[in-house]
């Protein structure tokens, strides 16, 4: 047992310890988990996700997809009754397309059989429903994408004049217009989630790019030569524009037709595509550009002439025996001398190395010597120093507060920092940066461990030192102590008894 | 005062104004009114952002003030219900904002943090005065009764388990860093960075929350013009400041005010202001040459890298524990050797 006195002192260190600990620890765990979901999966974000109300990914998309399924679930039923319907009058021309349809379905892998059944009748009906669907399932965001659509519709909405234009048409259907009207699909697949990502064909999966540009509000695809941004009104229609990069992106639209079924964004195969929203591009860039200014700019001469006499005017009025250096200065003297210790004593280490030569040997001896001198400096300085600090304290005003750390300015924070850009510091690979980060752990450790160890020291010893004599049974104590003080509470020495079996 | 500057004090000070930060912004009006010893509270708030009562204010201003050496005895005899006072709290302030260049250091202070931050120091400084000082200010604990040393070494226990704890975290937190880092190489505007920090990710995926984040960087971005503009116009606040002082036995000032000789002491103000900015480089200059004593070894310093730097302090400070705890063994050694009929055994070197 110990007593309360020295006890106190050693538990609120470790108790503040602790606390520090536990503080770091929670900081560092909520950063970890935004980083975990920034690398987990996005959720595709339903199309008002520039808008404010939206919520954080993952939480409002779950519901729509479920309302989105028993909406469709209807529709669908009800396009198999109309396509039923018309199976007989329309077999021909679209036989040739729903053959055309099958052979693509067979190429691409299908989302869903909801999608598969409503694919192989004909592709052309579900144009039409596919639209309507859209605009049903839909959220009012998507009006604007609407008359895009109302556009062509009567060419694909008029069923009567359908073996007409569909005949036509069925030629166009292989070539371009076939990826425009397939294409205007797409935003209805990637909209509508997997169900219709079966429609998005290889032909109109470049399609599905830039839809899923609008859709996951500020994702900007370079693919589609278009940077939709955020809550951008130009992004309206990146449709109707964007059909000459129709087959450059077709790559791009491949690539991502294999993910649209997943329909979730991942940093890691779709990060280098990311753009930042066009207003912080901006603002970044003018911050930025005012730093380096305010950096650059310096005062005058005028300017400083002046600012200095009113100094020194200040400096005339005030009290003449306040004491020569601020606590300010005396601190940053502190530091410079603590600095100047550090290289010291390195200094001083790499010359007490062996020496091979003798001229290696003389001029190791001369630089120690005036390390020396360097030494005796810094402690005169010290001493001034402590003097300074002893009369800082003595001609305090009564109503200043000691804390010397003021929250105004945290000094030691401030050491080097300037306007102007923050600097960088580059790391080159992960071991790099886990060397890096663990050095520093163990460093500030074992600051602390140091100075424990001295706290310890100052109240255990010389408890043991004047109970241990007289203690009955001194081995708990003794072991306690020496285990914390020598072998940083890891090990146990032994207490052998001493007693010769008579 | 010259007509000329009449015009654009308004102007500088309305700059100053505009480059505080927000909570603490004063009204350019206050600077005026100033001058008329009355009650002035929104000057204090700059220097004292937090909100408090008037007396904790006061006792802070003046604490802050008396950190950075200021001397006037009259300021520091203000009352603490803050009645009277505020031409000393101006003077006050505008030493501060002369002295450490209180307005950049504000700046820095309220930067916004875009990118993911590490600092490379490990200042020592930092530590051993906030527990010290910590270990003074924390109150008084119930210990009332004595603690068995078990509890001290349970305590013990438990922070190397925290360490270790935090030191997995925070290897977990570089790899997610890597990660999140090079998934994004090319996308930044800026092309020194190349790529986006967590928060410019977060940013991207979560437009609605960066809102507050550019309010943040456009208040940050007006402070600054604001900054650039005072800087412009500071002279003409300090030519002001320096009518409002308080007579001082300052021979050359008393003729200053003579209206016939004005010329004659505007050259003869010229060239003294010249001369001291002259020796104040020259001071300057000795200062600097005193550090290039030590720049042979210098160079040698730079050369290192970070890690290997970090490297050494761990090396050095290990040893110090180390040397330590030998010290620790040899006094307890002798402790045991008053033992009568018990040896210790120091447990076996790994």
């Amino acid at each position: 047992m110990l007593p309360a006195a020295c006890a106190h002192r050693v538990v609120s260190i470790l108790s503040q310890a602790l606390e520090d600990c536990a503080e770091k620890k929670k900081k560092l765990e909520d950063n970890l988990a935004l980083c975990r979901a920034l690398l987990g999966d996005w959720k595709v974000q339903t199309p008002e996700s520039p808008k404010p109300e939206c919520d954080p990914a993952g939480d409002q998309v779950s519901e729509p997809s479920a309302k989105e399924l028993e909406e469709l679930e209807l529709l669908n039923r009800a396009l198999e009754k109309a396509l039923r319907v018309r199976k007989s009058t329309l077999q021909s021309p679209l036989g040739a397309l729903g053959a055309a349809g099958g052979e693509k379905a067979a190429e691409k892998k299908p989302a869903t059989s909801i999608a598969r059944t409503q694919r192989a009748p004909c592709s052309k009906e579900s144009i039409p429903k596919t639209i309507k669907v859209t605009s049903v399932s839909k959220k009012a965001a998507f009006s604007k994408k609407f008359p895009t659509y109302m556009l062509k519709a009567p060419y694909r909405t008029d069923p009567v004049k359908a073996p007409t234009h569909q005949s036509s048409r069925a030629p166009k259907m292989t070539g371009e217009a076939s990826t425009k009207q397939v294409r205007k699909t797409a935003p209805a697949t990637s909209l509508c989630q997997e169900v219709f990502c079966a429609v998005a064909e290889p032909s109109g999966s470049p399609r599905s790019l830039p839809c899923e540009q609008q859709s996951s509000s500020s994702f900007g695809g370079s693919a589609s030569g278009k940077n939709p941004v955020a809550a951008d009104p130009e992004n309206d229609c990146p449709g109707s524009s964007t059909e000459s990069p129709m087959t450059q992106s077709q790559k791009a639209g491949d690539f991502l037709v294999g993910s649209t079924t997943a329909r979730t964004f991942t940093l890691q195969e779709k990060g280098s595509l990311l753009k930042l929203p066009l207003p912080y591009r901006k603002a970044y860039t003018r911050n930025s550009r005012l730093w380096e200014k305010c950096r650059l700019c310096q005062s005058s001469s005028a300017t400083a002439a002046v600012r200095n006499h009113f100094l020194e005017r200040m400096q005339a009025s005030f009290c003449s025996s306040a004491p020569a250096l601020s606590p300010a200065e005396i601190e940053e003297e502190v530091m410079v001398l603590h600095d100047t210790h550090s290289f010291l004593s390195q200094c001083m280490e790499s010359e007490t190395t062996g020496h091979p030569t003798w001229e290696r040997e003389y001029e190791s001896l001369l630089t120690l010597e005036g390390l020396r001198d360097m030494a005796s400096q810094c402690l005169l300085k010290l001493q001034q120093l402590h003097a300074a600090a002893e009369s800082q304290v003595r001609l305090r005003p009564s109503d200043c507060t000691h804390s010397t750390r003021t929250s105004l300015e945290d000094c030691t924070s401030f050491r080097g920092r300037r306007c102007g850009a923050t600097p960088l510091l580059f790391y080159s690979s992960v071991q790099e940066l886990r060397e890096m980060t663990s050095l520093k752990l163990q460093v500030a450790m074992l600051h602390q461990q140091i100075h424990i160890q001295k706290v310890l020291v100052a109240e255990l010893l010389p408890v043991v030192e004047s109970r241990l004599p007289q203690d009955e049974s001194p081995s708990h104590l003794y072991r306690a102590v020496y285990t914390q003080l020598c072998e940083g509470g890891e090990r146990f020495p032994v207490l052998v008894n001493d007693e010769l079996p008579d | 005062m010259r007509s000329g500057r009449a015009g654009t004090l308004p102007a500088a000070i309305g700059a100053l104004c505009r480059a505080l930060p927000l909570e603490s912004r004063p009204a350019p009006e206050t600077f005026r009114l100033a001058k008329f010893d009355r009650p002035q509270a929104s000057l204090r708030r700059v220097l004292s952002p937090k909100p408090a009562e008037i007396s904790t204010q006061i006792r802070f201003v003046k604490s802050v003030l008396w950190y950075h050496g200021y001397g006037r005895p009259e300021f520091y005899q203000l009352p603490s219900d803050g009645s009277v006072g505020s031409r000393e709290l101006l003077l006050a302030f505008s030493w501060l904002l002369n002295r450490i260049n209180l307005l950049e250091q504000l700046l820095i202070a309220n930067r916004v943090k875009i990118g993911d931050e590490t600092s490379v120091c490990t200042c020592e400084g930092n530590l051993p005065n906030t527990w010290k000082g910590r270990t003074e200010i924390v109150p008084e604990l119930c210990l009332k009764s004595e603690v068995d040393v078990r509890y001290l070494q349970w305590l013990n226990g438990r922070l190397r388990f925290q360490w270790r704890n935090l030191h997995v975290d925070h290897q977990e937190q570089c790899k997610l860093f890597h990660k999140i880092h090079s998934y994004t190489v090319g996308c930044h505007i800026d092309h020194t960075i190349g790529h986006f920090s967590v928060t410019e990710v977060d940013l991207v995926r979560q437009p609605h929350s960066y809102k507050q984040l550019l309010q943040l960087l456009e208040s940050e971005t007006s402070r600054l013009e604001a900054f650039l503009e005072w800087k412009q116009l500071e002279p003409v606040y300090w030519h002001w400041m320096v009518m409002n002082q308080p007579n001082i036995k300052d021979v050359k000032s008393e003729e200053r005010e003579l209206p016939d000789e004005r010329e004659f002491c505007a050259a003869v103000r010229t060239i003294t202001e010249a001369v001291e900015l002259k020796l104040s480089d020259l001071k300057y200059h000795c200062a600097h040459k005193k550090n290039g004593m030590h720049g042979p070894y210098r160079l040698v310093f730079k050369d290192k890298t970070v890690i290997s730097e970090l490297r050494m302090q761990e090396a050095k400070l290990g040893r110090q524990l180390k040397r330590l705890q030998e010290e620790c063994r040899h006094k307890l050694d002798q402790i045991a050797e008053g033992l009568a009929g018990v040896i210790c055994i120091p447990p076996t070197k790994r």
